[in-house]
C-alpha cells in the first residue's frame, strides 16, 4: 500500500503583466511561502525535504537555471531540488513529480514553486517564443503561433459537435467574471470589468473562430504549493488538509496533424480518435486519475474543477475529454451553463487562465491552489466574496495542459 | 603481457564538406552577443528595469531528415513510408511510429503535389515576424496518401471561401527565393475548384476579417 499524498497549503503572488506588479521571482516565491505560513503557522521551511521547481521557458526568464536563484534565496541550500519542464503542463507535471516523491516514501514534505515572467518580451515576441514549442522544423513561420493551431483544431471540433461561437464565448465571459472576485487575478488587477458574451463575440479576431476574449492572458507570476505525507498534514493542518486521491498524466503528438491515425490511440480508442479535435491525452489521463480515485461518474462525483482554459474553445473540448459530456449533448451542456457557478460542475471559479492569468510554469500550481482553497473552505478568506465559492465542495479536479494537447495531467483532490 | 600504444587517433567518421552555402541574413543584423543596452527607473524611484539584448545564430542540423528540406529547394515534397506496415508520412518519420514495427527504418518516396484540407483557420494575429502578412489562412492538409496532416498557408482565395475537404495543390516559391524551409511552399485551390456561394458563416468571417486588412495597412 503506497502512502497518501496530501496538500496542506499554497499561495500565489498577484498575477500581472507589464507595468503592474513588481516582485522579483525569488522575492515573489518568498512572499508566497510567507502567506502559507500565515495560513498554517505550524509549517516551517525547515521541514521541507525536497523542492521541485516548475518553470517553462528560459526565453522568458533570460536566465538559465533560475530555480537556483530562488532556492538559495529561500535559505534551502542543502535541500535537494530539481526543475520540471513540460510546456503548459509544467505545473501539473511538477505536482505529479511531487506526488510520486511522497507516495514512494522517499520524501515527506515537498515544496513546489512555479513561475514565469512573460512580460520580459513584447506580446507578439512572446507568442513567437511559445511557438518554439511547436515543431519548428515543420511549423514555425507558416503563420503559426499556438492560438492559430488551437483555432484550426477548435473550428473542426465545433462543427463536429454542433457547438457555435456563442457557446464557447460564454466560457470566456464566465472565467473573466469569476476573476472579478479574485484580488490576485490579472483580469481583476488590470482590465477590471465584467464582460458579456457579446463582448467576447465583438472582440478582435485572433484566429477564426477564436477572438481576443476567447484567449488566456500572458502573465508574470509565482506560485507555491505544499505537498506532503498524511502524517505531516495532520501535524500542520489537521482540520483543512486535502488528499490527492487520483493522478493521471498522458501524452499526444507535438504536431496536431500527426494524431489523425496514431497507432497508439487507434489501439486504445479505435479508428478516428482523437482526430485533430479531441484531447486524447486529457481523456487518458482523466481515466487514470478516475480509476485511482474510484470515480465512476465524473459529472456526479466531482463538484468543480480548475482546468486549463488557454482558450474558451479548449475548455469546452476539455469538458468532453473529461467525460462530462459527449458529442450528442456537449452543445446543450454548454447552453445549460452546467459549468457556471449555478451549474452542475462549476469550472474555474478562481478565474482560470483567462481571468487569473497564465504565467506558464505557475499555472498548474495556481489551479491546484484554487482547488485546495475551495476544498479547505478558504474561499471567503482568499476571494472577495462567497460568490465564487462552490458550496459544500468535497471533490475537485485539477487539469494542466501543454502544447496542442501534447501533455496533459489530471488530479482528483478531496477534502479530508 | 603486451601493450599496444596507439600513436595516431583513429578517425571514426568522416566530416561532411559543405561547399554549397548560402546566407540570406540581412547585412545590418550583427551577432553582438549579450549586452546591457539600457535601463529605466520609475518616477517614484522604487523600481528599475534593465534592457538586455542578445542575438544568436542557430544551426539546425537536419541530419537524417535532410532529404525533405533539400527537396524543398528543388520544388519536391518528400515523404517516407514504412516498408513493414506501409504507413506514409509528410512531415516525415525516419523510423516507423507503429510499435509493432520495432522502429523500422523508413524509405523515402516522392509525394504528389496534391492535398486536401483537413481543417482550417483564419489568423488575424500572429507572431512578430508574420504580422504584416495577415490575415493568413492556415490549413492542416493531407498530402497524397499521408497518414498525417501538415500545416501551411493557403493562398489564392478570399479567407471566407476556405472549406473542409477542399482539394489543393502544392505551390513552390520561385527557385531563387527558396530557403529549404516549409515556407518555400504554400497551398492553393486545385484547378477547377470554385468557392460555394456566400452564407451566414462566410458573412460572419468576412465581418471579422475586414478590420484585420485595415489594421495591417496601418502597420509600418
Ligand atoms: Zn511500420
Amino acid at each position: 500500500m503506497t502512502r497518501r499524498v496530501c496538500i496542506v497549503g499554497g499561495a500565489t503572488t498577484p498575477f500581472d503583466y507589464g507595468p503592474t506588479g513588481f516582485e522579483s521571482i525569488e522575492g515573489g516565491a518568498a512572499e508566497c511561502i510567507r502567506e502559507v505560513q500565515r495560513d498554517i503557522p505550524n509549517f516551517s521551511l525547515i521541514d521541507v525535504d525536497l523542492m521541485i521547481y516548475s518553470h517553462f521557458s528560459v526565453h522568458f526568464g533570460h536566465q538559465l537555471c533560475s530555480e537556483w536563484i530562488i532556492h538559495d534565496h529561500l535559505g534551502l541550500v542543502g535541500v535537494p531540488h530539481y526543475r520540471v519542464e513540460n510546456g503548459g503542463n509544467t505545473g501539473g507535471s511538477a505536482l505529479y513529480a511531487a506526488a510520486l516523491a511522497v507516495k514512494s516514501g522517499q520524501h515527506d514534505v515537498v515544496g513546489v514553486i512555479g513561475w514565469e515572467t512573460m512580460d520580459s518580451v513584447s506580446q507578439s515576441q512572446g507568442s513567437e517564443f511559445i511557438a518554439l514549442a511547436s515543431d519548428i522544423r515543420y511549423e514555425l513561420l507558416v503563420g503559426g503561433i499556438y492560438p492559430i493551431y488551437y483555432a484550426a483544431m477548435a473550428n473542426k471540433w465545433m462543427k463536429d459537435n454542433n457547438v457555435n461561437e456563442e457557446d464557447v464565448a460564454s466560457i470566456g465571459a464566465k472565467n473573466r467574471n469569476h476573476a472579478m472576485d479574485n484580488p490576485k487575478a490579472q483580469w481583476y488587477r488590470n482590465e477590471h470589468k465584467y464582460i458579456t458574451v457579446d463582448d467576447v463575440m465583438n472582440s478582435r479576431l485572433i484566429s477564426y473562430p477564436i477572438k481576443k476574449y476567447d484567449c488566456c492572458l500572458m502573465s508574470r507570476g509565482v506560485a507555491f504549493l505544499l505537498v506532503c505525507s498524511e502524517e505531516y498534514a495532520k501535524k500542520v493542518n489537521p482540520d483543512h488538509y486535502c488528499t490527492l486521491d487520483g493522478l493521471g498524466l498522458s501524452s499526444c503528438t507535438i504536431r496536431a496533424g500527426d494524431r489523425l491515425n496514431f497507432p497508439g490511440w487507434t489501439k486504445r480508442y479505435g479508428e478516428g480518435y482523437p482526430e485533430m479535435t479531441e484531447f486524447g491525452a486529457c481523456r487518458a489521463s482523466a481515466e487514470m486519475a478516475y480509476k485511482m480515485a474510484d470515480i465512476k461518474n465524473p459529472l456526479k462525483e466531482i463538484d468543480f474543477g480548475e482546468i486549463h482554459d488557454a482558450f474558451s474553445t479548449s475548455e469546452a473540448q476539455i469538458y468532453k475529454a473529461l467525460g462530462l459530456a459527449d458529442t450528442e449533448n456537449i452543445a446543450q451542456f454548454l447552453r445549460d451553463e452546467q459549468t457556471h457557478m449555478h451549474g452542475e460542475i462549476p469550472m474555474n471559479p478562481g478565474g482560470g487562465l483567462m481571468g487569473y492569468g497564465h504565467p506558464v510554469g505557475a499555472t498548474g500550481i495556481m489551479s491546484s491552489i484554487e482547488c485546495f482553497y475551495q476544498l479547505a473552505g478558504m474561499i471567503p478568506k482568499k476571494h472577495l466574496s462567497k460568490k465564487t465559492e462552490v458550496p459544500n465542495a468535497n471533490c475537485g479536479i485539477v487539469n494542466s495542459h501543454a502544447g496542442t494537447g501534447t501533455s496533459i495531467s489530471n488530479f482528483i483532490m478531496r477534502r479530508h | 603481457m603486451s601493450v599496444t600504444i596507439i600513436r595516431k587517433k583513429k578517425k571514426f567518421s568522416d566530416q561532411p564538406n559543405f561547399s554549397v552555402k548560402k546566407m540570406y541574413r540581412p547585412s545590418d543584423v550583427k551577432e553582438t552577443g549579450l549586452a546591457f543596452i539600457g535601463h529605466e527607473i520609475s518616477d517614484d524611484g522604487k523600481v528599475m528595469n534593465q534592457f538586455l539584448h542578445y542575438d544568436q545564430l542557430y544551426t539546425i542540423r537536419h541530419g537524417w531528415n535532410s532529404k525533405f528540406f533539400k527537396g524543398l529547394l528543388e520544388g519536391k515534397i518528400w515523404g517516407t513510408r514504412c516498408p513493414k506496415c506501409g504507413d506514409i508520412w509528410v512531415p516525415i518519420r525516419t523510423h516507423c511510429w507503429n510499435l509493432d514495427c520495432d522502429l523500422e527504418i523508413t524509405e523515402w518516396i516522392e509525394m504528389p503535389l496534391t492535398a486536401k484540407v483537413h481543417t482550417w483557420t483564419i489568423a488575424g494575429w500572429s507572431g512578430r515576424s508574420s504580422l504584416k502578412r495577415l490575415p493568413i489562412i492556415l490549413v492542416y492538409a493531407v498530402i497524397g496518401d499521408s497518414k498525417v496532416a501538415i500545416a501551411n498557408e493557403l493562398h489564392g482565395i478570399d479567407p471566407w471561401d476556405v472549406e473542409f475537404q477542399m482539394p489543393l495543390k502544392v505551390v513552390f516559391k520561385p527557385k531563387e527565393e527558396r530557403v529549404g524551409a516549409v515556407t518555400d511552399f504554400h497551398f492553393e485551390p486545385a484547378e477547377g475548384w470554385t468557392p460555394s456561394p456566400m452564407n451566414p458563416e462566410k458573412e460572419r468571417i468576412k465581418k471579422l476579417v475586414e478590420p484585420v486588412y485595415e489594421w495591417v495597412k496601418t502597420m509600418k
